[in-house]
């Protein structure tokens, strides 16, 4: 398992890659949406994305909170098996 | 109606004008495939969806999106027509055999290979339907008419220009463009080979499109040619398919009111011999030689087949202007096509 | 930008093209013949009985293991067999989607009370739309190569796979030559498409006949896509339901015949309903969110070419998918053309769930029999209508109903939108419709 910081770092590449950005074009809070243009199928393809490295299970409803790079590691650390 | 620019993606390369050299000097394309065991092909040089298109939105784009995208950007860019080219009035009628099988089947394997069976990438998911990229086109381009694919194999153009023709009839568009698409691919290969018992077939790849308006409707350029008829025919199981091709043809000289003397240049797609044996009994060697074959020297480019042959008549255009050019296509499975251009003046 | 529906409509072409149109310019065109294959009944009479009845189509899938999928419901055809339908084709040299295409075919030919030699005495055209072709037999294949490389794939399984072979099975089942064969690749509305496009072609004299339509075989890649996106529901659709939760994938097929409304009163045939119009437009801004404006300009153009008011219409059959997005996309499409009371809105999806290329095909059968026969089929599962998508959508049970004017949508992947208008055909009225 990779360590914390090495996860976190992880996170931002997968988002940054599904968001067709790079890893300095994307601050913590920017909105995925609003700010960065990205469409419904690479949000559902971030949280696959990050289903499928981690092997965790993210509730679809937990969508809404993963607009931006905070809220997406926030959930994550919620889900079980983090 | 008639043809007021076209584009083409060939193993020529990504122009028109590579296209045009290419089948004036009638040269075979076939190599060696990059990172296939000693596989030959014919596939568009140097292609590429993220350096052709860009690194926005092609990140989950798969070869024949790109590749169709391509063609209908350098069809609108052609010069000839302002910005009044996309919009509610323009229709896309794209060609295709079966979509990408690549797509299909790498979905599908990645269903049946994950953790889970739907670990799978959301972001390919439109590239696994058909109209992925009819739609893609769409979307880039703002084509906003009928956005229609259709599934024709190689005789996709012209039934693609049946079906423009009625399409303008009806006052459903005021401008169509109407082309195919095929992707060269590792699953096409195989499946491709399988099917045919294993035999070795040269496949290849491209993309041709065509703007087509009514012939009554003034444009600003001149067209490039007119489409005098297009026709198609089925030769069910146990019928001779050459009779079909000769009957076809004969159809569509009679709906453009020529004869068979009239013609300055019969093509084939050159992968089917009862279709060759056909076009040689109607007209003479002279007639069928005039423009190069296309299947011998770009291999089986499935549904780009006859929207490459199509360009092929308008590449050669400037050699006789006002001249006849009939096109045939037949898939192998009894669908047979035939169109009658008459070119009108050089590119 | 969506487009501005207020915008001035396109001035329509003149009807003329290189070959000219019959001398009495554009004709009638009628429904004579009808194919359900579907979950819910195979044949007119099954179908019929399916509608009024609201029975589901739904059970536990069976098409492939479903082991790892927290639930798997769909829509499929129980006990398909092709040979008792099928008079010319062997079935095993064409997979499945191409079996239900020539079997719908064959059955609606049947229905209408042609012979072959009826139909190869004429012009035929023939669309079948699909969304998927042959992607369940190429599941297949691909599973076999997985686990056997490639001697693992025979031949013939590699033959069943291109998708004109939809389109080419109808004119081998048949015994047809003189006919155009187009097998329409447009996603979920590809069976709307093909109705429209046999319309036009009968309108203005391409062809006497007509046989267009949908199929699509179940399959495990459209499934494990849907419920990737998160879009299928646990047990069943609910379309316009505050609890919707999505899709039910479906199969199955539907070919109609048409044919000119000259030639059905020379023949006597039945004429379950009039094509009146059809419209086809492109969002051109999204591969799966629909676009409300241009959805709304879709249902308008069909109106138009129909030469109709929305007051005009009895009954829409809707989309209907039963996510959350289509719902209320299209119920907000509907109002904007239909104003704050639009007609009565039923999802078949409801019953069959989503038959993919063969949704709009199946819902036009559907329309053609309500007209027929004078009632609504349900929106079934039904228990709360969601506010943000309020249609009557005669919950539950079919009602009577005097149906004039039907029109039936399809909405596509891709931003494809195709509307077809049906109407009763009263007899001949002067001047006619067109």
């Amino acid at each position: 398992m990779l360590t914390t910081d090495a996860r976190q770092i992880r996170i931002t590449e997968i988002v940054c890659d599904r968001l067709e950005l790079e890893p300095e074009e994307l601050a913590e809070t920017d909105r995925f949406v609003e700010e960065h243009g990205a469409d419904s199928l690479a949000l559902i393809g971030v949280l696959a994305a990050l289903e499928k490295e981690f092997k965790v299970t993210i509730d679809q409803s937990e969508m809404p909170r993963m607009a931006h790079l905070a809220g997406v590691r926030e959930v994550l650390s919620e889900t079980k098996g983090w | 109606m008639k043809i007021t620019a076209w584009s083409a993606l060939s193993p020529y390369g990504h122009t028109a004008a590579d296209f045009t050299q290419g089948v004036r000097d009638r040269r075979p394309t076939a190599a060696l495939v990059p990172e296939e065991e000693a596989q030959l092909g014919c596939l568009v040089p140097d292609f590429d969806p993220r350096v052709v298109l860009g690194k926005k939105g092609t990140r989950d784009m798969n070869r024949v999106t790109a590749l169709a995208v391509t063609a209908v950007g350098s069809v609108l860019d052609d010069g000839t027509q302002t910005a009044a080219g996309t919009g509610p009035d323009t229709a896309l009628v794209l060609g295709t055999t079966t979509g990408s099988v690549q797509s299909m089947t790498d979905f599908t394997r990645s269903s049946l290979t994950g953790d889970r069976p739907y670990d799978v990438e959301p972001g390919v998911i439109p590239n696994s339907v058909m109209n992925c990229a009819a739609a893609q086109c769409a979307i880039r381009h703002r084509l906003q008419g009928p956005n229609t694919t259709l599934a024709g194999g190689r005789a996709a153009a012209l039934l693609g220009l049946l079906y423009a023709r009625r399409l303008l009839r009806a006052g459903r568009a005021r401008t169509v463009l109407c082309g195919a698409a095929e992707e060269y691919s590792h699953a096409r290969t195989w499946l491709e080979a399988r099917s045919r018992d294993d035999a070795p077939t040269l496949l290849g790849e491209g993309a041709a499109v065509l703007r087509l308006t009514p012939a009554e409707l003034p444009t600003a350029a001149p067209p490039l040619a007119r489409v005098l008829a297009v026709h198609t025919r089925h030769a069910p199981p146990g019928s001779d398919p050459a009779d079909t091709i000769r009957d076809t043809v004969s159809a569509a000289l009679g709906q453009a009111r020529i004869t068979a003397s009239d013609v300055w240049s019969a093509t084939g797609s050159g992968l089917d011999t009862a279709e060759d044996d056909a076009l040689d009994a109607l007209f003479p060697r002279q007639t069928r030689d005039r423009l190069p074959t296309l299947g011998p020297l770009v291999g089986d480019t499935g549904a780009a087949a006859s929207a490459l042959q199509l360009a092929t008549v308008l590449a050669a255009g400037g050699q006789a202007p006002g001249g006849h050019a009939v096109i045939t296509s037949t898939d192998g499975q009894g669908l047979v096509a035939a169109a009658v251009l008459r070119m009108e003046r050089p590119h | 930008m969506p487009p501005n529906p207020e915008a001035p409509r396109p001035t329509p072409v003149p009807a003329r093209g290189f070959r000219s149109a019959p001398a009495q310019g554009p004709r009638r065109v009628v429904i004579t013949g009808l194919g359900p294959l579907s979950s819910i009944g195979t044949g007119t009479d099954a179908f019929t009985t399916g509608l009024r009845q609201g029975r589901s189509g739904v059970t536990p899938i069976t098409a492939f293991d479903t082991t790892g999928f927290a639930h798997a419901n769909a829509c499929q055809v129980q006990d398909f067999d092709p040979a008792p339908l099928l008079h010319r084709l062997t079935p095993a040299h064409y997979g499945r989607a191409a079996q239900f295409s020539a079997a719908a075919a064959r059955m609606a030919v049947a229905d209408a009370g042609l012979t072959d030699a009826d139909l190869a005495s004429v012009r035929v055209q023939i669309s079948v739309g699909t969304t998927d072709g042959e992607s369940y037999d190429l599941d297949l294949i691909t599973e076999a190569h997985l686990h056997g490389g490639l001697p693992a794939v025979t031949p013939q399984a590699a033959r069943r796979v291109p998708a004109p072979l939809l389109g080419l099975a109808v004119a081998r089942e048949l015994g047809l030559a003189d006919t155009e064969i187009l097998t329409i690749g447009t996603a979920c509305s590809a069976g709307n498409y093909s109705l429209g496009n046999g319309l036009d072609a009968i309108r203005h004299g391409d062809a006497e006949i007509a046989l267009c339509g949908g199929a699509d075989a179940f399959c495990r890649k459209t499934f494990a896509a849907f419920y990737r996106l998160g879009t299928i529901a646990p047990d069943c659709c609910r379309p316009f339901d505050t609890d919707r939760q999505g899709i039910l994938t479906g199969e199955g097929a539907g070919m109609l015949l048409l044919e000119s409304l000259d030639s059905a009163l020379a023949r006597g045939a039945r004429i379950y309903a009039e094509i009146l119009g059809y419209g086809l437009n492109c969002d051109a801004y999204h591969p799966v969110a629909p676009q409300e404006d241009s959805v709304a300009r879709c249902l308008q153009l069909a109106l138009d070419d129909a030469g109709l008011k929305p007051a005009e219409v009895d009954l829409i059959s809707a989309h209907g998918t039963g996510t959350k997005a289509n719902d209320v996309t299209e119920s907000r499409a509907i109002r904007q053309v239909y104003g704050a009371a639009p007609p009565r809105t039923i999802s078949l999806k409801s019953m069959l769930g989503h038959t993919m290329g063969a949704a709009s095909a199946l819902g036009a059968i559907a329309c053609s029999l309500a007209i027929t026969h004078g009632f609504i089929p349900p929106t079934i599962n039904h228990r709360t209508t969601d506010p943000e998508c309020a249609v009557d959508c005669v919950p539950n049970h079919a009602v009577p109903a005097d149906l004039r004017i039907v029109q039936n949508n399809g909405l596509a992947f891709g931003g494809n939108n195709a509307a077809v208008v049906l109407g009763r055909y009263e007899g001949r009225r002067e001047g006619g419709v067109l």
